[in-house]
């Protein structure tokens, strides 16, 4: 059959992880439940779907890395069933996963990149060739007498696919590679990825939580529960109104562009969807057209908290970690009012971490100080004696908490430190009970072990066992990063409950579009030196974010299009600042179209 | 404690030790071993010290490198040290009191096992963990110890693992710092406290490491598995190891030196 030499075929796959217990009578779990899926060779697809949906195991199907309970995968006409084809299919797909470090086998570069070959038994002087062609390709050549273990996570996952290259692929699978990476490193491996799809020819398949990298695509497949849930072009998928049904959201500009048809009554077709400038267009027809109407609602901006009010001060605060000779933050000054939301923002390894480990002294300080302000008069993180003071205060929130549980269930998890200070058995409780309604956990999540939870309340459980103590202070170190769209929603909801009810928070963060939705101000770092302080609408500015050589969140640059095109239109119009919350920014500018004469005409 | 750990650690750098063939080193790393644990007087100790030192600068190891290797230990070697002290009662009587005598044999007893530890450990280090990558390693275990395939022995496979466990090692430091950091943001004292405190506080650090080397092993062997790892049969080498004159040069030579040494030593007993 011709067509199928070029498709990778998957037929009514079912799978499971569980073993299957006659005696219980329980019907296994599928992870994947009577799939079909096709894939065109060469193509560039996007398997999307919430956590647990079974989308990783598809993948793992396609590179026989799980065998299907029942089913057929046939990959470019050669059965995956077929026991003399196994290896020459495992050959020519490659994947990279999400933990860089998870996936390295190899101490120094050029031994991890040969790994792949060496197991094929390629021999020398065409496995040199190889591997080096890889580490050209991918742009670490130089480094290759080098310590795997010295990279950085954007360079660790770019050796990942120079070990995929020098297996020579047909299809490369991405499994959440861009997962653990910040924004730069983030567009850099995407590039060199798809750089490499068309000098290679690869058929691209990736799985990701990040809607605007799903836009890169030809095609996405969403999953959910196992099965095919929807399939098509971006355009045709990012219309359906289904999306939150699977834990997933439209890339923001379409949240955006769908805000204002709803205002002006209007419906985007998939056409308006296909690239910016028909996007715009139709837009700018919309808000054009007669019969405008003023925006029901007016955006209520929240109230800013008291500049004067500090609740902690960070003053001239150095450090230097032993056996290196740069600073990892250098004279950081700054001021945090009581009950805003202060983010800070930066490149992996520009000192966010060091900085936010001084504010709980995990690291005391050394050159400089942190004071926090209480009721009860100042704590210096310098002094020894206030320390556990300073943590019943300060809640210290690092990244993947889950990964720190240990207790046999979630309850005592969370008790751990009321534990530490020595709290009564009832007023424990009372706490406990608090906090878990804080992030939403319930009775039988409490008394479950802490492993048997879901990614998601994993997360949570481990929040919660820090909000135990109810401290003033919340700092956060990137809250959302590897949950679902949907996953994301909810942490921030969460953050958001938390400030309403007086705590300050500090969100760490690399991604400037929720950095900017959910922050009341935006503390920059670079290289360990606060570059900027502002409020998102202050520094995200066209001008002022060029000068801090930042990028604007994603809705401002495609609303600044947007803007440009409607200043043509109407010479008088005023906007009322940025927005970076969709459907405030969508309200701003059909009101600012309506107070400059458009719908009238 | 743990920022420093290079038990196990490659140093990359250029130099005839970094160069020689990993198979050649193991051996001298036997000899030396046994050359450690037999000498005693101390002239044969200060000059096995200098071989071990033109060692250190075969392989460019700087000061700063060899005290971190040798700093975990030192908390170790002195209490070897006091042990044997406080335990060897023959020879002339230096100091008594109560039931503590402190005699010269036992001092100099004392100090030799001491001294044996860290030569063991800088050994170690300079022939074989700081100038040897992992990798290298395993292949020359998997070499050497290939007869032992005729008895069934899975030679490549406990080589293998014994690269990655050294591999991980970096990782498995860096969780553990993390884990420490997260608990004692939440109130763990891990300095002060009774010693079964102490304890304590370590049991919950060590489960949430489990539970992570648990699930890092079982990622990295779905990537190896991806990346058709199939044992040791039919695999080739980027680098093969290659016997070259200089690296039997080198070995007879160092090899001579610790026979030389070991010969000095019992004649001079």
């Amino acid at each position: 059959m011709p067509e199928d030499q070029n498709r990778i075929e998957v037929k009514d796959v079912s799978f499971s992880y569980d073993v299957s217990d006659e005696t219980s009578g329980k019907a296994p779990r599928l992870a994947l439940d009577g799939i079909s899926v096709s894939i065109e060779k060469g193509s560039y697809t996007a398997i999307l779907g919430s956590n647990g949906s079974g989308k990783s195991t598809l993948a793992k199907i396609i590179d026989i890395l799980e065998v299907p309970d029942s089913g057929k995968v046939v990959i470019f006409g050669k059965d995956s069933s077929n026991d003399d084809l196994f290896w020459e299919i495992r050959e020519h797909c490659c994947c990279v996963f999400q933990n860089p470090d998870n996936q390295i086998v190899g101490t120094m570069i050029e031994e991890d990149v040969a790994f792949g070959p060496e197991n094929l038994g390629i021999p020398n002087p065409e496995l040199r060739q190889r591997v080096d062609q890889a580490l050209k390709d991918v742009g670490l050549y130089e480094f290759r007498h080098k310590e795997t273990m010295a990279l950085s996570g954007g360079q660790k996952q770019k050796l990942a696919i120079a070990g995929a290259l020098a297996m020579k692929p047909d299809i490369l699978i991405l499994d959440e590679a861009t997962a653990m990476l910040d924004p730069t490193s983030r567009d850099d491996f995407l590039t060199l990825v798809e750089k490499m799809r068309v000098e290679k020819g690869l058929t691209l398949i990736t799985i990701t939580h990040d809607m605007t990298e799903a836009l890169r695509c030809d095609k996405l497949i969403i999953v959910n529960k196992g099965k095919v849930a929807l399939e098509g072009t971006p355009e045709e998928i990012f219309l359906s109104e289904d999306l939150w049904k699977y834990g997933l959201k439209r890339p923001v500009k379409f949240n955006f562009a769908f805000e204002i048809a709803k205002l002006t009554g209007s419906t985007l077709t998939k056409e308006d969807l296909k690239s910016n400038e028909t996007l715009v267009a139709s837009l700018v027809k919309m808000l054009t057209k007669p019969g405008l109407k003023e925006p029901g609602n007016v955006i209520v901006d929240r109230k800013k908290p008291d500049e004067t009010d500090i609740i902690m001060s960070v003053k001239g605060l150095s450090y230097t970690y032993g056996g290196s000779d740069t600073k990892a933050i250098d004279d950081i000054n700054l001021d945090i009012r009581r009950g805003e939301v202060l983010g800070i923002v930066g490149e992996s390894g520009c000192g966010k971490t060091t900085l936010i480990s001084h504010m709980n002294a995990i690291i005391r300080p050394v050159e400089g100080d942190v004071i926090i302000h209480t009721k009860d008069g100042d704590l210096s993180c310098s002094n020894k004696k206030d320390t556990m003071k300073i943590r019943q205060n300060v809640g210290l929130v690092f990244q993947y908490p889950e990964y720190q549980l240990f207790e046999e269930t979630v309850y005592k998890d969370i008790a751990y430190g009321l534990k530490k200070m020595n709290v009564g058995a009832e007023e424990q409780k009372t706490m406990i009970m608090e906090a878990a309604e804080k992030v939403g956990l319930t009775e039988r999540e409490l008394n479950a072990s802490p492993f048997e939870l879901s990614g998601g309340q994993k997360r949570r459980a481990a929040m919660a066992g820090v909000l135990v103590m109810r401290p003033g202070i919340l700092v956060l170190d990137e809250p959302a990063s590897g949950l679902d769209p949907k996953g994301r929603q909810e942490m921030f909801a969460i953050i958001k409950s938390l400030r309403d009810s007086g705590t300050t928070i500090i969100l760490v963060s690399h991604n400037m579009d929720e950095a900017a939705v959910n922050c009341d101000r935006i503390c920059l770092i670079d290289n360990g030196k606060i570059k900027a302080v502002g409020t998102p609408a202050e520094l995200f500015v066209k001008k002022r974010a060029d000068e801090l050589k930042v990028q604007l969140p994603r809705i401002t640059r495609f609303s600044a299009v947007l803007r440009t095109e409607l200043e043509e239109i109407y010479p008088d119009i005023e906007f009322a600042g940025n927005y970076f919350n969709p459907e405030k920014e969508a309200k701003a500018i059909v009101a600012a179209v309506c107070k400059a004469g458009g719908g009238n005409a | 404690m743990l920022d420093n750990v290079s038990l196990g650690r490659y140093y990359p750098a250029h130099s005839f030790l970094h160069d020689t063939d990993p198979r050649v080193k193991t051996i001298l790393y036997a000899v030396y071993l046994v050359a450690i644990f037999i000498i005693k007087e101390p002239v044969t100790i200060a000059v096995l010290a200098g071989v071990i030192i033109l060692q250190l600068i075969m392989a460019k190891i700087t000061p700063g490198i060899l005290w971190s290797t040798v700093k975990p230990i030192i908390p170790l070697a002195l209490f070897i040290f006091a042990i044997n002290v406080f335990t060897i009662r023959q020879g002339d009587v230096l100091f008594s009191w109560k039931i503590i005598t402190i005699t010269g044999y036992g001092i100099s007893r004392a100090a030799i096992m001491a001294i044996r530890l860290i030569f063991l450990i800088v050994s170690t280090s300079v022939l074989l963990t700081l100038t040897t990558t992992p990798l290298k390693m395993s292949d020359a275990l998997e070499k050497l110890f290939s007869p032992l395939q005729v008895i069934k022995v899975p030679v490549h496979e406990m080589a293998m693992m014994m690269s990655i466990a050294l591999r991980f090692i970096p990782t498995l430091a860096s969780e553990t710092r993390k884990i420490m950091k997260a608990q004692q943001s939440r109130g763990a004292d891990y300095d002060t406290g009774s010693f079964i405190n102490k304890i304590k506080g370590y049991i919950t650090v060590l489960i949430p490491l489990f539970v992570s080397s648990f699930r890092r092993a079982d990622e990295l062997a779905v990537a190896m598995d991806a990346r058709c790892y199939r044992g040791g049969k039919g695999r080739t080498k980027l680098n093969p190891l290659k016997l070259t004159a200089k690296d039997v040069l080198c070995g007879i030579l160092f090899t001579l030196l610790a026979v030389l040494v070991v010969v000095i030593d019992l004649t001079l007993r």
